[in-house]
């Protein structure tokens, strides 16, 4: 449960500060599922590989980059230099993901909160990456800005339904070199992983050195990487220039890269989700595939996020009604070997705390803890993944911990059966003068959002609870801040990067 | 007379035990030994008169029944695990044969919450229109009357009946009907309905759930009601709504074996005095909120205690009622949208047959009518996210992301044409105003309740049949007021 401004009074919990001492970051509490849930069956994933298979050595996927073509070509896959086309042979595939570990660690500026995957432990993250933030203060909407990944990187330390971060919103008052600055506002702001989206060979060279001064060398990080990257490809079949060569500067340091693939139904991939599946799954395989064959053994996940295009506009849908499948691609990860990167969260409402907000994705975290991905994305953003709502990820995270508590195991005992207490009270009795009430009551009702006393009977509107909550973890919770030579270390890295990009300091 | 859309039941693609062997054989364990043990209080002394002509342990001045294990595992064992629960349009029959989770309306609600924002006390006027708006809904498997005919307030439980049925083509489950009486006038209304009692019995198109009344006693009027209605065929189900830390042990498992054992020994009545006779199980835990002693449905923790409802229904081998949907909410919105969605797809996997109820607010007494239409919309991404997938060559369209190629787009094809029109989109998210501006979901689903309740007139109840119904009802208020008048004097 989230502990802090909870009950009246507004108690401060664990998070809460002593006098000049920084908080302390709660303990995370990951969604372990002690039932694993299969949407598709061994046939279906079977095809669907073959699937894909087939569209790597038949259609060929597109490397747009000098660099990636010269590697693939090295290792046997049949290269077009005209059109940048790339075709894999089938052992070639299976050769390149038989190096890719299974899990791996992805660590935290505090060693406690290290992730150390694992099969039916899921940790989540924040949203990302919106461009337009409901301001905190004067909840007028504006443009996003470096501030509020930092304001976000508390509230989500304080969180312990967050495992990892994700650059909630663009950094967009500082232009290109925006995503740098992320890494900077969250590392800042809580100890725990961060998962960066830096894109092209030198952003990533920078982001790669400002992790070396976090975790103390480049040997520390690749024992330890406390960051990790996400790259998105071009859907239909495509990767992106800068995107590819981020991923191999990255994978060369030991930072864990995953791929994303986000086909839409209708327009850059087929109108059924089968095949929207593949094509996608085409290009997240073809860029592990070229990780692994220049780095062996980097560590790599796997993501396909499928959307619909509204016919009537073309615009982005990211919940049809129909959301079959959606956690399908978690299968397939781990069909292919491959630890997933699951998606839950981020309605297409206009705005958190709505009744669209609450039936989108209410169910994401129970479908996708029963699915069993190792990390998955992601809490606080509304208006399909654009708009911060500060009090998004409080509402986000009720949902969570709902979903966390259905799947807990069961602890049916002779202490929880209580079968001398149901004797001695007998039937048509209470229970309410037991010591067995008394003892259990205290914490068998955890309290969320819907279930705060309002103070003249009945309970309190619990968008309003969440905005509350959030106003409390900004007053009160200071996570332990980075050192300050380390600090300095990447404001100076920053200070290097502006400059020679011209963006503003 | 407009058609009713045939029904769309969740049939999910796989199902999930959510407790293993183990965790169930120690909850039996448990049922048994307070079945046997501690017993039941059971006021009716016919009741108790049958418990004991069948072997049951009699403790007449207590008034408690206390039954032997192997005389629950022989009367349950004669209870069937699937059977139809019919409708008066034969194409919305409920087959429960463990495919299919059909969900009702909820119920009963007192209070109708109108356009401006007032409350008034609800009515039979309101049962009729709130059945109608039902039966345009495909998510919606049968119908509990909604509200209470709280203008009858005699004989409500059969005004309710009588303004459902011509209003819907659907099956209808009282939840009110209580007593030997009300449920004699009952069966006679169902008998109307069905044509002859083969029908009633095969085709019933009413069933009745029964609350216990926790811990561990039932209500008399209640199993005296139970008999009746079971001796004519009407399936019968029992609920029981023990309360964590109240009328339950303070934790989930207590709760749940001693809400088990109360409807395990109502169940095995029946089945001691009409063998074979439908029934059905339905525990709905709650949570004592402990600052007010109030009844909390859907606390976080809470959620599984009505999977493992279902799991426990299976056990003891009959259908269940599972608790699905229901809000502590007061308005509709996001709480309410949370706190359905994750009991009615827990349900949904364990394979729960039937469950209730959509469409009622502020802990099931607060009616307006897009709230069902709200509801009915998460049925139907439920529905949808739990149905099986489709890996057909045709889904999979290899020849057309060949044809494609990287980099294209899918906007020109015709698999895309053909395949955006199967899409399945809210109509109640995503729509846009002529000026381009957003519907807010909950305007779109009170529009959608506006249109349907203007046009929508479910074919019609025979005359012959309604004259009948409305015969047997006015002779139940005419007999009411006799008994109450006669109480009076």
């Amino acid at each position: 449960m989230m502990p802090g401004p909870g009950g009246a009074g507004g108690a401060p919990g664990a998070g809460a500060p002593t006098a000049g001492a920084p908080s302390v970051t709660p303990p995370l509490e990951p969604i372990r599922s002690h039932r694993r849930l299969r949407f598709l069956d061994d046939e279906q994933l079977d095809r669907l590989q073959d699937a894909t298979l087939r569209i790597l050595e038949e259609v060929g996927v597109r490397f747009p980059s000098e660099a990636a073509l010269e590697i693939l070509a090295g290792h046997g896959a049949s290269v077009d230099r005209a059109t940048h086309v790339v075709r894999f042979p089938r052992h070639l595939v299976r050769r390149a993901l038989s190096a890719a570990p299974r899990t791996f660690t992805m660590a935290a500026r505090d060693p406690r909160l290290d992730l150390h995957l694992e099969e039916g432990v899921s940790y989540f993250t924040t949203d990302g990456c919106g461009v337009a933030t409901i301001d905190f203060d004067t909840r007028e909407e504006r443009l996003s800005r470096k501030s509020d990944v930092a304001e976000m990187a508390r509230i989500a330390d304080y969180l312990s339904s967050i495992g990892f971060m994700w650059p909630t919103v663009s950094a967009q008052d500082h232009g290109a070199t925006s995503q740098l600055h992320e890494i900077d506002a969250a590392v800042n702001n809580t100890v725990k992983h961060f998962q960066a989206m830096v894109m092209g060979a030198e952003p990533a060279r920078r982001a790669i050195e400002m992790a070396t001064v976090l975790a103390g060398s480049r040997e520390a990080l690749r024992e330890r990487p406390v960051l990790s990257n996400l790259i998105c490809s071009i859907a239909p079949l495509s990767h992106d220039r800068d995107g590819i060569e981020a991923a191999l500067a990255f994978a060369e340091a030991g930072i864990p890269v995953g791929l994303l693939a986000m086909p839409t139904l209708g327009t850059t991939a087929p109108a059924t989700s089968a095949g929207a599946l593949v094509v996608g799954d085409a290009e997240v395989i073809s860029g592990i595939v070229l990780l692994q064959l220049a780095f062996p053994g980097a560590p790599v996940f796997h993501s396909i996020m499928k959307a619909w295009a509204d016919p009537r506009s073309g615009n982005y849908v990211g919940y049809s009604i129909d959301s079959r499948a959606r956690y399908a691609p978690v299968e397939i990860a781990h069909r292919w070997g491959l630890p997933s990167l699951g998606a839950c969260f981020g309605t297409d409402s206009p705005a958190a705390g709505t009744w669209q907000a609450g039936a989108e994705v209410a169910l994401d975290p129970l479908l996708g803890g029963l699915a069993g991905p190792e990390i998955v994305t992601g809490m606080g953003l509304a208006r399909t993944y654009t708009l911060l709502y500060p009090e998004a990820i409080i509402l986000d995270d009720d949902l969570y911990q709902r979903a966390r508590h259905a799947l807990m195991a069961e602890e049916i005992s002779d202490e929880t059966l209580a079968l001398d207490v149901i004797a001695d009270v007998g039937p048509g009795g209470h229970f309410l003068a037991e010591t067995h009430t008394r003892t259990h009551m205290r914490t068998s009702l955890k309290r969320g959002l819907t279930h705060e006393p309002a103070p003249g009977g009945g309970y309190r509107d619990p968008v309003e609870v969440a905005r509350e909550r959030v106003a409390w973890i900004r007053a009160n919770h200071h996570p332990q801040p980075l050192e300050p030579a380390k600090a300095a270390e990447l404001t100076r890295i920053l200070a290097s990067a502006d400059r020679e990009s011209g963006a503003p300091a | 007379m407009s058609e009713t859309p045939p029904l769309r039941p969740i049939r999910p693609a796989r199902h999930a035990r959510f407790l293993d062997d183990g965790q169930l054989a120690n909850l039996r364990a448990a049922a048994f030994e307070i079945l046997e043990e501690v017993g039941v209080h059971c006021p009716s002394k016919s009741v108790r008169a049958l418990y004991a002509e069948h072997g049951a342990r009699v403790d007449e001045a207590r008034e408690v029944v206390r039954l032997p294990a192997d005389l629950v595992v022989r009367a349950m064992g004669r209870a069937p695990r699937g059977y139809v629960m019919g409708a008066r349009d034969p194409a919305f029959d409920l087959v429960l044969d463990g495919t299919a989770l059909y969900v009702a309306t909820d119920g009963c609600g007192t209070q109708v919450l109108e356009a401006g924002g007032g409350r008034r006390p609800s009515t039979a006027a309101d049962v009729a229109t709130a059945a109608r708006l039902a039966d345009a809904l495909p998510a919606v498997g049968f119908y509990w009357p909604m509200l209470s005919a709280q203008d009858h307030p005699l004989t409500a439980p059969l005004h309710e009946l009588l303004a459902s049925y011509p209003n819907t083509v659907k099956h209808v489950q009282t939840e009110t009907v209580m007593g030997a009486r009300p449920a004699r006038y009952a069966v006679e209304m169902a008998r109307v309905l069905a044509g002859d009692d083969a029908t009633l019995r095969a085709r019933p198109p009413l069933s009745a759930l029964i609350c216990t009344i926790a811990p561990l006693a039932q209500d008399d009027a209640g199993m005296e009601g139970a008999l009746v209605l079971a001796e004519a065929g009407i399936p019968v189900g029992f609920m029981s709504m023990a309360t964590a830390g109240s009328t339950g042990p303070a934790t989930i498992p207590g709760t749940v074996a001693a809400g088990d054992a109360e409807i395990v020994a109502a169940l095995t009545l029946v089945q001691l005095v009409h063998p074979g006779a439908p029934v059905f199980y339905s525990l709905m835990p709650g949570m004592m909120e402990p600052r007010s002693g109030a009844y909390l449905a859907t606390p976080w923790e809470n959620e599984i205690a009505y999977v493992v409802g279902v799991e426990l229904a299976h056990a003891w081998g009959v259908p269940t009622l599972a608790g699905v949907y229901g809000t502590d909410a007061r308005t509709p919105g996001w709480q309410a949208a949370a706190e359905a969605a994750v009991a009615l797809t827990l349900c949904a996997l364990a394979g729960a047959e039937t469950g209730s109820g959509m469409g009622l607010l502020e802990s099931c007494t607060l009616f307006t009518p897009e709230q069902l239409v709200l509801d009915a919309d998460l049925h139907e991404r439920v529905r949808c996210t739990l149905a099986a997938f489709d890996t057909s060559r045709e889904a999979l369209a290899l020849d057309v992301i060949r044809a494609v190629g990287p980099k294209g787009h899918f906007l020109y094809e015709r698999h895309t044409r053909d395949e955006l029109r199967r899409r399945r989109f809210s109509p109640l998210t995503g729509q846009v105003a002529s000026d381009g501006s957003p519907i807010d979901p909950l305007d779109a689903a009170r529009a959608a309740a506006a249109r349907i309740l203007a046009e929508h007139r479910p074919e019609p109840l025979d005359d012959a049949r309604a004259r009948e119904l409305a015969r047997i009802v006015a002779a139940a208020d005419r007999e009411a007021g006799a008994v109450a008048a006669g109480a009076g004097r």
